[in-house]
């Protein structure tokens, strides 16, 4: 498999802004998800507010997650020649929508706040995510402490 | 092309959010409204008056009718109750701050301070006194300070009671009295904080005057703060005067405020404000006779059995014995002030029925109340459409003069509402009088 090392524009001292970023929404979004889950098994309206919190969270960090992938994006020429990291973009953009919109599902009060179109939602994002996750195998950033080339298989 | 997704995801945000076309509210005035289907919003609408006050404006009244502040430059009047010698008692409050739970109560807590005025609450209890009944008071005083968001206030015999959002307390009251320096007695804690969602808390004492009523509203819209948080709330409690304790009397009432007994009949009856967010017109709020032990519905049911998807687990044993209630009002109008008119100065048309304050929408993309209503009784019940009696609390602006909340009688006849918003007591009388 190529990969593609890209030097990041934006970079916090020499950390790629992108990569420190990108876990902290797709854990949030996971957790969203498990409890989702358990407020579809036990009704407890707890485990819906932890979900509507996390999920905000998550787009909050978001904004800057594509923020920074936006600008390393336009400033590389050489990544724009990837289509690993068209699908990247857009993987993520579909996701953050639909994201957008389980925000806003999930601020209906109680019960259809989750069941059955918020948690439908909170799956579907994890799993863009997790396979825009493979896709990015091919790419990876140069520099600073973040994985470089050689650590990949 | 992440924007582009996000500006046409936000279109069609805003697309959905409008919803269904509201229908003509007067579908929804009377016994059988029109309840049409359940609509899920992605994004409610949230559409409240910006409030502007009055300057030299007075509200419109019905023809046969003139009006007149009677007091101004209150700090949040929500209640008005007259005294045997005819004073009369302006409860100002404002509510508790909200807690924030989740993100969208963010947003809710700006919603609410632009739907009131910017004054505080006084938390007190003023009195006006109108001896020669012009409408101007000679004396205005304050009979009770340092109260707790307060809202219900009933007098027997010489007590005083007040209801405060977290208790039932007594005062001594004297005849002529201006000011009360003892501190009250409590007589029963009421649910109160740390959420206190519906804070206002309506009192009313039976004709024999033994036992108090007190509605206390839910503590959410529909649960959404959990079903613990509802213990003893969405009721009416019914509290013996002579050793405090309480049961409750109704229960399925969301927000029952006006509570008051109709005189020919001497049933209790109240106003409901009634489930937001399944669309402009649902769920119509409501005035209706309360039965002992009866179940309105709340959360579970609206208007009988028509059940509400966002409640889990559900009750069907309650939902098959949810009494639809008897007259609506049409949807969000947030009725919170009820009066049966037993006086003579207004008009013949006016008399024997009752008045309903509507504090206005927020759930609707076009207002609905902001005004307050006659609903004409025969026999105890209501007889006929709903009349507009004073409005103009909106202007064509779309701006807010003021939002009625109480209303009472005074002893020469004279309507008195209660304006929180614009932070004056009126007055109506027959024009001429």
């Amino acid at each position: 498999m190529s990969i593609y090392a890209s030097q990041a524009a934006a970079r916090l001292r020499r950390h790629p802004v992108h990569t420190l970023l990108a876990p902290i929404p797709f854990v949030c979004f996971l957790g969203t998800l498990f409890t989702d889950v358990v407020y579809w098994r036990t009704a407890d309206m707890q485990w819906a507010n932890f979900s509507v919190w996390m999920l905000v969270a998550g787009l909050v960090v978001s904004v800057l997650v594509v923020l920074a992938g936006l600008v390393d994006f336009l400033a590389d020429p050489g990544l724009r020649a990837q289509r690993a990291a068209w699908v990247h973009g857009a993987g993520d953009a579909v996701a953050l929508v639909l994201a957008i919109l389980n925000a806003f599902i999930h601020s209906r009060d109680a019960y259809t706040s989750v069941v059955p179109w918020g948690l439908f939602l909170s799956a579907v994002v994890v799993v863009i995510l997790v396979a825009v996750g493979r896709n990015d195998r091919g790419l990876v950033y140069r520099a600073g402490s973040g994985p470089t080339a050689e650590d990949r298989p | 092309m992440n924007v582009r997704l996000l500006v046409a995801a936000t279109m069609v945000l805003a697309l959905a959010a409008c919803g269904p076309a509201p229908i003509d509210p007067y579908r929804q005035v009377g016994p059988n409204p029109y309840l049409p289907d359940i609509h899920q919003y992605l994004l409610p609408p949230m559409k409240v008056a910006k409030i502007v006050g009055w300057g030299d404006k007075t509200p419109t009244v019905a023809p046969g009718l003139q009006i007149k502040a009677m007091a101004k430059d209150l700090h949040d009047p929500r209640s008005i109750y007259v005294l045997p010698n005819g004073d009369i008692l302006v409860v100002e409050a404002d509510g508790p701050p909200a807690p924030v739970h989740r993100p969208k109560e963010l947003v809710m807590n700006l919603l609410e301070k632009k739907a009131h005025s910017a004054v505080k609450g006084g938390n007190r209890i003023l009195l006006l006194r109108d001896a020669d009944g012009d409408g101007v008071p000679e004396l205005q005083t304050v009979l009770i300070d340092h109260l707790n968001h307060p809202f219900g206030v009933v007098l027997v015999g010489s007590d005083l009671y007040v209801a405060n959002t977290d208790a039932v307390v007594r005062f001594p009251y004297f005849p002529g009295e201006i000011q009360i320096r003892e501190p009250g007695v409590k007589l029963t804690d009421l649910p109160g904080g740390p959420i206190d969602h519906h804070w206002t808390k309506s009192l009313t004492a039976s004709p024999d005057g033994t036992k108090l009523y007190a509605g206390v509203g839910s503590n959410s819209n529909i649960t959404e703060n959990g079903i613990g948080a509802e213990l003893g709330r969405a009721a009416i409690w019914e509290i013996d005067r002579a050793t405090g304790a309480h049961r409750e009397f109704a229960t399925g009432l969301r927000n029952p405020n006006g509570l008051t007994f109709e005189p020919t009949t001497h049933q209790l009856w109240t106003v409901v404000n009634e489930r937001d967010e399944l669309g402009p017109d649902l769920v119509p709020d409501y005035m209706t006779s309360v039965k002992d032990g009866g179940f309105y519905g709340w959360p579970y049911s609206y208007y009988g059995q028509h059940l509400d998807p966002r409640v889990k687990p559900q009750r069907p044993d309650l939902v098959a014995k949810a009494i639809a209630p008897d007259y609506a009002l049409s949807s969000h109008v947030a009725p919170l002030g009820l009066v049966f008119y037993t006086g003579s100065n207004l008009p013949p048309q006016y008399r024997g029925g009752a008045f309903v304050g509507e504090h206005g929408s927020w759930d609707r993309t076009q207002l609905n109340g902001y005004k307050v209503v006659y609903v004409p009784f025969a026999n105890g019940r209501p007889s006929g459409s709903a009349q507009d009696v004073v409005t103009g609390f909106v202007g064509s602006d779309g701006a807010a003069h003021g939002r009625p909340v109480g209303v009472a009688m005074d002893s020469r006849g004279g309507l008195l509402i209660a304006d929180d918003a614009g932070n004056v007591v009126w007055r109506v009388t027959a024009a001429g009088s």
